[in-house]
């Protein structure tokens, strides 16, 4: 469970990631954040994980205070949730596996890890994440030399190789070509459900935000403005999310027709969208 | 095509003036010619020595153009020595040279004080050229190889910290937050990410001063580092230039290949 009670972020330069939020998210739900770019998505993100300070309010994650939480709690805190990038942030130089396990590190004794020594348990656990994503058989192939849906996959065994118990992923697939994008989201979907894991993934477009989500939320000037399930999600509340009228860039799939038959509910939008 | 068409047809517009230059520009090189013809006169700079004087020398240049090539066998010691030298020093020096360089970049040393002082002490010891290393370590331990070595040392720390910590400035950030996200240490984010990430340049940085050690380590070892540096002071103050060059030659086919290999290796690295 994650709970912000009325939670500000403002940058150094002044600029105002989050502006009051409350929200309460509980374990196991999938969670699409969609918002403009600056909106506040991504700040809203990480402060869940500390990588951005909160610099008002209270915000827990499991029970455990993240603003003020000292460097070793928040060590403590991060290993229990995975992060996953648009840029998908690899090592390119070396290989599938080392990757994956960057996600153990957390457990690792310092001393043996800085010697390059890896438990026999902790290589099982990254073999055991790359499986889950179906690309064990690339981890001894540099990183770099796989395609960037393939690379995405391997950050998102880097995440379940911690073995955490939240997933964020800040827009995940805004590199990737849409049978890609979607191939992703389906990773991320099926593992939610079969983990059990919290996921909160922030993202652009629509139509995948309905198709994916338990619960949309929607995010303007640093301020959430709408909170509910994909259904009450229609072409208005993106518009009133957006502050505009809906264009063909909202949505990834540009074929009306698979559009139309995957959210059917909105078929007045995408017609919309797709003039 | 149409684009085309449409600015042919469209009126020109305004072209922009080039914007005047400066005095300063022409001020800043007249300024330097200037300083330039002031220091030469200050300490009498005269190339005429070089005509009136050669005559003098005469003798010696027909010395040095027959190398007497069978000293080069009496030469096999201490080359080796140069080429030991120069080796066991890239290694140690490189290897303190990335520790400092880790310590001496904001990306793997939070602390400021800590990184400041690696700053400090880095530029303390870049400050020293490596003859003046060599004339200390003479100084210190005596001459011989250990001198030499410990000079070079100094010398390739200085070099390999400075290269190494600019490129681990420029480490993607992107990796390094995913290994913060992921709860790691600072230490296993250096380790993990930071020397993997540096790894190419850092070794074509340490073949580099590899380069730099052969060469160096002749002139130290004419201060006192042991070495060829050490036989071609001797034999210098003998006047055996014939011997002088037979070295001099070797030396440039030595730091040649060696630059030719090392070269190679580094361009395979990029």
């Amino acid at each position: 469970m994650i709970s912000f009670r009325d939670v500000s972020v403002t940058y150094p330069n002044g600029t105002v990631g989050l502006d009051g939020v409350t929200l309460e998210i509980p374990a196991g739900q999938f969670v699409v954040v969609v918002g403009l770019s600056g909106a506040g998505k991504s700040t809203l993100i990480r402060t869940i994980n500390g990588l951005v300070p909160v610099t008002g309010g209270e915000l827990e994650v499991d029970g455990v205070r993240v603003d003020g939480a000292t460097p070793r709690r928040l060590r403590a805190l991060r290993s229990r949730i995975g992060m996953i990038f648009q840029s998908f942030n690899l090592v390119g130089r070396v290989t599938v596996l080392r990757n994956v396990l960057v996600g153990r590190l957390h457990a690792t004794p310092l001393v043996p890890s800085l010697v390059g020594y890896v438990r026999a348990s902790d290589r099982e656990q990254a073999f055991v994440a790359l499986e889950r994503v179906g690309i064990v058989d690339k981890a001894y192939v540099r990183a770099n030399q796989l395609s960037g849906g393939q690379q995405q996959r391997v950050a998102i065994a880097r995440a379940l190789a911690q073995d955490p118990a939240v997933i964020l992923a800040d827009e995940p697939v805004a590199s990737l070509d849409p049978p890609t994008a979607n191939m992703v989201m389906r990773d991320l979907q099926r593992i939610n459900a079969e983990l059990g894991i919290t996921t909160i993934v922030n993202l652009h477009f629509l139509d995948l935000a309905r198709r994916y989500a338990h619960r949309i939320i929607g995010m303007r000037a640093g301020q959430v403005v709408f909170d509910g399930t994909p259904a009450e999600a229609d072409d208005a509340v993106f518009e009133h999310i957006y502050g505009r009228s809906l264009t063909a860039d909202d949505v990834l799939t540009d074929d009306l027709e698979a559009l139309e038959s995957d959210v059917p509910e909105s078929s007045h939008g995408t017609s919309g969208a797709g003039a | 095509m149409t684009a085309t068409a449409k600015s042919a047809s469209a009126p020109p517009s305004a072209r922009p003036r080039k914007p005047r230059t400066g005095p300063g520009a022409y001020l800043a090189a007249l300024a330097v010619i200037a300083i330039t013809v002031w220091a030469a006169v200050g300490i009498e700079f005269d190339l005429s020595p070089l005509w009136t004087d050669l005559g003098r020398g005469w003798f010696i240049i027909q010395e040095f153009l027959q190398p007497n090539w069978a000293f080069i066998a009496r030469t096999v010691g201490p080359w080796t020595e140069t080429l030991s030298i120069a080796l066991i020093a890239t290694t140690v020096g490189c290897t303190i040279g990335l520790g400092m360089a880790l310590l001496a970049s904001r990306v793997t040393t939070a602390n400021p004080v800590l990184y400041r002082a690696a700053k400090l002490f880095l530029s303390v010891v870049r400050s020293l050229p490596d003859v003046g290393y060599g004339l200390l370590f003479f100084a210190l331990v005596g001459a011989g190889s250990l001198a030499g070595i410990l000079a070079l040392i100094m010398f390739n720390i200085g070099i390999i910290a400075k290269l190494t910590s600019e490129t681990i400035d420029a480490v993607d950030r992107g990796p390094l937050e995913a290994a913060d996200a992921a709860g790691a240490h600072a230490l296993q984010r250096a380790r993990y990410v930071v020397t993997p990430s540096i790894l190419p340049n850092y070794l074509s940085y340490c073949l580099y001063v590899l380069e730099l050690n052969i060469r160096a380590s002749v002139v130290i070892g004419i201060v006192g580092g042991g070495g060829i540096g050490a036989t071609l002071s001797v034999e210098f103050a003998r006047f055996n230039y014939s011997n002088v060059s037979a070295i001099v030659v070797l030396l440039f086919v030595v730091v040649f290949s060696i630059d030719l290999v090392s070269q190679s290796i580094r361009r395979r690295l990029a």
